[in-house]
């Protein structure tokens, strides 16, 4: 499984790429063919997301089952992970508004939001660059990105509502349907799984190498 | 009130009364809090220029301009509360004498009131020397209240964490200013609708909502920072 899992991965997101591309209409209202960047911006933004939820849960469990380093790897992978991601989902989304709204940033309260969280994220990141000790890094870490999911709902549910917003509703929109064509959400919830295994794929590939490495350098000492 | 409560409430004030007592033998972030915010007040109102901004603009620009003051001075001056323990090597007597709650609850009576001390100096300062017309002059002191105890609240613990690591000073504006972003709108947007003459519409309450998630939180996470 393990050796197949890369290919399988690949395949699928080839065949969400020719899909995207050739199976899924396009959007209405949309400014050319902009609204195809949807198949990739949502799923990485999905992703960013939910690599920053699993970093608290692996920093609450860092915190109470004994304090494990694999758990503090975890988070601290998934926090890179989800930077990286976020990174994307930014990229992809200031290339949208260029198309769009005229310019790359317009300080629309989405992308303020992703913004700050990318900060934040990346704060944690220079907090642990900034502590030695692998247990008080751990601890400390913990802590701040916990205090993370604290801010979040601000950033991400009451900045959104306080100005207007340009952004396009939420797949799930404020009704709770979903109004979209169905082949559009055929390849838009195959890429978003393609992209949430290729997430846990490269956290898990990416916690064996920390470990390892951690083995090296305690061996040489 | 239970002796146990009792206690913990000595305990906080004895905290309290210890950071004054320690702050007025040296004064060093009453200066370094009051003259930043006044020589950065200075600063923006010379780089305003003698004609200052027009009426329209000001409503706009000014609280943006009166937060940055108060977070910037905030990020001068506070972070000596943990990190002067580390530097004294005080934090492992004041881990034995208190217990981390009261702790937590001492230092953030002791940062409240200096940032609502920075607030009572700089606020009239800054109001008279931009000449701005403030048409709800009640809301703009629930905009203090609430910013500042946000201010204070969410830089406590940011303060305990960067007392323990390196390079202390740029960390904690590093490590803050994503935290006290979100506060930032809010208080800006609530101080702009007592400027312009507004009601404070959702953003009082959620400012509200954010000093208690802050400062719970908060609570809850400094035994976490704070013990090893």
């Amino acid at each position: 499984m393990k050796k197949t899992l890369p290919w399988l991965l690949w395949l699928w997101i080839s065949a969400v790429i020719v899909g995207a591309f050739y199976y899924a209409p396009l959007a209405q209202g949309f400014i050319g063919k902009s609204s195809r960047i949807l198949f990739f911006h949502v799923p990485m933004a999905w992703v960013s997301f939910t690599a920053f939820i699993a970093a608290a849960v692996w920093s609450v469990l860092y915190l109470m089952k004994g304090r494990q380093e694999s758990h503090d790897r975890a988070a601290a992978v998934a926090i890179q992970l989800g930077l990286l991601f976020g990174i994307l989902a930014t990229v992809t989304g200031a290339l949208w508004a260029r198309v769009m709204w005229g310019a790359f940033w317009n300080w629309d309260p989405r992308q303020t939001s992703i913004l700050i969280s990318l900060l934040f994220y990346a704060a944690y990141l220079a907090l642990r660059g900034a502590v030695d000790d692998p247990e008080k890094r751990g601890r400390l870490s913990a802590a701040y990105a916990l205090l993370g999911m604290v801010v979040t709902p601000f950033l991400f549910w009451v900045m959104p509502r306080l100005t207007y917003t340009l952004h396009p509703e939420p797949v799930v929109n404020a009704n709770g349907k979903v109004e979209m064509e169905s082949r559009m959400v055929q390849v838009l919830l195959a890429s978003t799984f393609a992209f949430t295994i290729l997430f846990f794929w490269m956290h898990n590939l990416h916690c064996r190498l920390q470990a390892l490495l951690a083995r090296k350098v305690e061996a040489q000492e | 009130m239970s002796p146990l409560a009792s206690t913990w409430a000595a305990e906080a004030l004895a905290v309290f009364a210890k950071e004054w007592r320690c702050e007025l033998r040296t004064r060093i972030a009453l200066n370094t809090l009051g003259l930043f915010a006044v020589t950065t007040l200075v600063v923006a109102g010379v780089s305003l220029g003698p004609l200052g901004v027009a009426k329209a603009q000001g409503s706009a620009l000014l609280p943006v301009l009166l937060w940055l003051i108060l977070l910037f001075s905030v990020a001068a001056g506070l972070p000596r509360a943990f990190v002067q323990e580390e530097e004294t090597q005080t934090a492992t007597a004041l881990r034995l004498c208190a217990t981390p709650s009261a702790l937590f609850c001492g230092k953030l009576l002791y940062a409240l009131t200096l940032v609502a001390g920075l607030e009572v100096l700089i606020t009239p300062l800054y109001v008279m020397i931009m000449n701005l017309q403030v048409a709800r002059p009640g809301l703009l002191a629930a905009a203090l209240a609430a910013g500042g105890f946000g201010l204070a609240a969410g830089s406590t613990l940011v303060a305990a964490i960067i007392a323990q690591a390196r390079s202390k000073g740029t960390l904690f504006s590093v490590l803050s200013f994503p935290i006290l972003l979100p506060l930032l709108i809010l208080a800006v947007e609530l101080t702009r609708n007592a400027v312009v003459g507004d009601p404070p519409g959702m953003a009082l309450p959620q400012l509200l909502l954010y000093d208690a998630s802050v400062s719970i939180f908060g609570l809850m996470l400094f035994p976490v920072v704070w013990n090893p």
